[in-house]
């Protein structure tokens, strides 16, 4: 025979050890196939995300990176309260078929802004937790003690909501559970009383491991990717009912445009003026604004999931939350651009 | 609330006071402190002030907070910090209390909420004092667990009723300190100024209950106290279980307090039986809920609580729950 269809069409899938198991998703190499069950995600750099589905090969573009993606269903236990380790949430949350109804799924969106080379389930169930207990220490979300039937069922909207708003992600189960056996908070407190002597060595350590450009710069891609979906959310979700709300909620759109023009144009971290180096305690104070306007634009994710279409009872509350974040993230933004720090 | 006033009781036993106020930021700094004469000690009155916002969980960059002390404190006297972090979260509403508050504490770990201490002498009746004898972290005003600390401490609050004026919450605080044992479990629970039939109740109650709950036996060394405990009846039961259940971590946590009226003769089984009292007891509590508190009163309850008294309740942010178990749902 000719030697002719030694190389075959079609790679073969690739080899992704722990997908769908520890990890989320996991890069792709060009030209490869997309295994079954799975489907990949390709993002560039300006946030234009694709879908291609299982079985298609991955044709990477010029500045695109690509992911695969096992949609689980994944098995977490969450602790909603920091300081009550031995009752939790047993989720199990899944990675949904595209809704055709949106533009960009919030997935990729996260893929996008947020993924790492690899998403690790630990590392991503760590963030849902973080989601979590902000919204109930924000008192957005109740989980109190004693949880009747409708304060549970309340709760579980909520929080289905919010993991979908903010990550994208379905919840299909969420149970209370009791963790005892797992995270003994006997042990917990004897481990700290022994570890009691040298209470000033862990917050220094703690500050050590805060990596500025790093945390500055992944901030800043979340901030230039993200703000046009709060902002676009924002439009959609809140419909005036009079007047003077639509007075406000203009006003704030406006507001929240020039924040994402000021973060697509944000100075770089470590130069003053052009050509000036700035010094390094400087730095470390515009990456802790940026961080800090993460942190707001992760509270204006979790405002977009309370927002219901036609909600007009709590349309009030609802824009003097949506002012204070975009206060706080004008506040940090102009905070991160400043050289030095404000004037007491 | 326009201006809050907050005391503070100076080394020379003179009332210290601390006058916040609230304006729009309009881009200034987001605390501003001042102290006639000594312009040093406003810095450290700022620096203590932001460190103590880190353990909240909402920032709010529209206002600007005005904080100032009335004269100078004594040279050293750092007993004025807790003044200035209360009087800064009373007047964003952060945290209520609906009478004056005098306070004195220091820390080097206000960004922990952690407070080190205090340095009267003796604590006059009702001034809130920091330190482990105290008010240990800030999370303790509203009976939550310090995340942090070696030993876990909570607080739950029942109502008292003697017939009108006298009508007040008392505290009841459950600390554990992991001690494993394997003898009596009633030998390892203490309730230190506790007569002999309180102390008895308070060890078979929580015996049962933690027989209910199925862990924390054997494991803990249990000191039970009461902010008061010249009392009778039994409907300090429920508020006992829950801060017991808080302290070991088994309970999720409400956002401000919880209050709650209720006993039971089975606590084995986690029933929550009625208890006497119910329009004093209503009443008191409409007074004294805030916002974020969560009242448990008896299953029995439900059907007569007074009219409007739910909304009422709601309409000041907290909620209600009337059970005939504990535990989850």
């Amino acid at each position: 025979m000719l030697n002719l269809f030694t190389r075959p069409f079609r790679q073969n899938a690739p080899v992704l050890p722990g997908l769908g198991a520890d990890s989320i998703a996991l890069p792709l190499e060009k030209g490869c196939t997309v295994p079954a069950g799975c489907f990949a995600v390709l993002a560039n750099r300006d946030g234009h995300t694709r879908r291609l589905s299982e079985g298609a090969r991955v044709a990477i573009l010029e500045g695109e990176r690509a992911w695969c993606v096992h949609p689980g269903p994944y098995g977490c236990e969450l602790t909603p309260f920091a300081a009550a380790p031995e009752i939790g949430l047993r989720v199990a949350f899944a990675i949904d078929a595209p809704d055709p109804r949106e533009a960009q799924q919030r997935f990729d969106l996260y893929l996008a802004s947020e993924g790492a080379e690899q998403v690790a389930l630990d590392a991503f169930v760590d963030a849902l937790q973080a989601a979590l207990q902000r919204e109930l220490a924000q008192g957005n979300l109740e989980l109190p003690p004693c949880t009747s039937f409708e304060e549970w069922n309340q709760f579980r909207s909520g929080f289905n909501q919010l993991l979908y708003t903010r990550f994208g992600v379905m919840v299909d189960d969420c149970v209370p559970v009791d963790l005892g056996a797992g995270r003994d908070l006997a042990a917990l407190l004897a481990a700290r009383l022994a570890a009691a002597p040298l209470p000033q060595a862990a917050p220094q350590a703690m500050q050590e491991a805060f990596d500025a450009p790093l945390e500055d710069a992944r901030a800043l891609r979340r901030l230039f990717l993200e703000l046009p979906g709060i902002l676009c959310g924002l439009r959609l979700n809140l419909a005036p009912a009079d007047c003077a709300g639509f007075r406000r909620h203009q006003d704030l759109l406006r507001r929240l445009d020039l924040v994402s023009l000021s973060a697509g144009t944000m100075p770089a971290l470590d130069l003053a003026a052009p050509n000036q180096p700035l010094a390094a305690s400087e730095q470390l104070r515009r990456a802790r604004h940026s961080r800090r306007a993460a942190a707001a634009l992760d509270e204006a994710w979790a405002l977009l999931a309370r927002m219901q279409p036609g909600d007009a009872a709590r349309q009030a509350i609802l824009l003097d939350e949506a002012d204070r974040i975009v206060a706080n993230l004008e506040c940090d933004c102009a905070a991160r651009r400043a050289v030095t720090a404000e004037a007491p | 609330m326009s201006e809050v006033v907050v005391r503070s009781i100076a080394a020379d036993g003179s009332l210290l006071g601390v006058t916040a106020t609230v304006r729009p930021r309009d881009g200034r700094a987001e605390v501003k402190c001042s102290v006639p004469d000594a312009p040093l000690l406003a810095q450290r009155m700022q620096e203590v002030v932001r460190l103590a916002r880190h353990t909240e969980a909402r920032f709010d960059s529209r206002e600007q907070v005005v904080l100032s002390l009335d004269r100078a404190p004594g040279a050293g006297s750092r007993d004025w910090e807790l003044a200035c972090v209360l009087a800064d979260r009373l007047v964003r509403g952060v945290w209520q209390s609906q009478r004056p508050v005098v306070a004195n504490g220091w820390s080097d770990a206000w960004h922990l909420g952690r407070i080190d201490g205090h340095s009267l002498g003796v604590v006059p009746n009702g001034v809130l004092a920091g330190g482990a004898d105290g008010l240990p972290h800030l999370g303790a005003l509203s009976g939550h667990p310090d995340p942090a600390a070696g030993v876990s401490t909570a607080r739950a609050w029942f109502p008292l009723v003697s017939g009108g004026a006298g009508d007040s919450l008392c505290w009841v605080e459950v600390s554990v300190r992991p001690a494993p044992h394997a003898g009596d479990e009633e030998a390892s629970i203490a309730a230190p100024g506790a007569d002999a039939a309180l102390q008895a109740r308070v060890r078979a109650v929580l015996l049962g209950a933690r027989h209910f709950d199925g862990r924390g036996l054997g494991q803990w060394r249990t000191t039970v106290r009461f902010a008061e405990t010249r009392f009778q009846g039994g409907s300090f039961e429920l508020a006992l279980v829950m801060a017991d259940r808080m302290a070991r971590g088994r309970e999720f946590l409400a956002r401000g307090r919880v209050l709650a009226s209720g006993q039971s003769a089975s606590w084995h089984a986690g029933r929550v039986e009625t208890v006497e009292g119910i329009e004093p007891k209503c009443a008191l509590l409409g007074r004294e809920a805030g916002p974020g508190d969560r009242i448990l009163l008896p299953r029995a309850w439900e059907g007569r609580l007074p009219a409007g008294w739910r909304e009422e309740i709601k309409a000041r942010g907290a909620s209600l729950a009337c059970v005939d178990r504990i535990g989850i749902i």
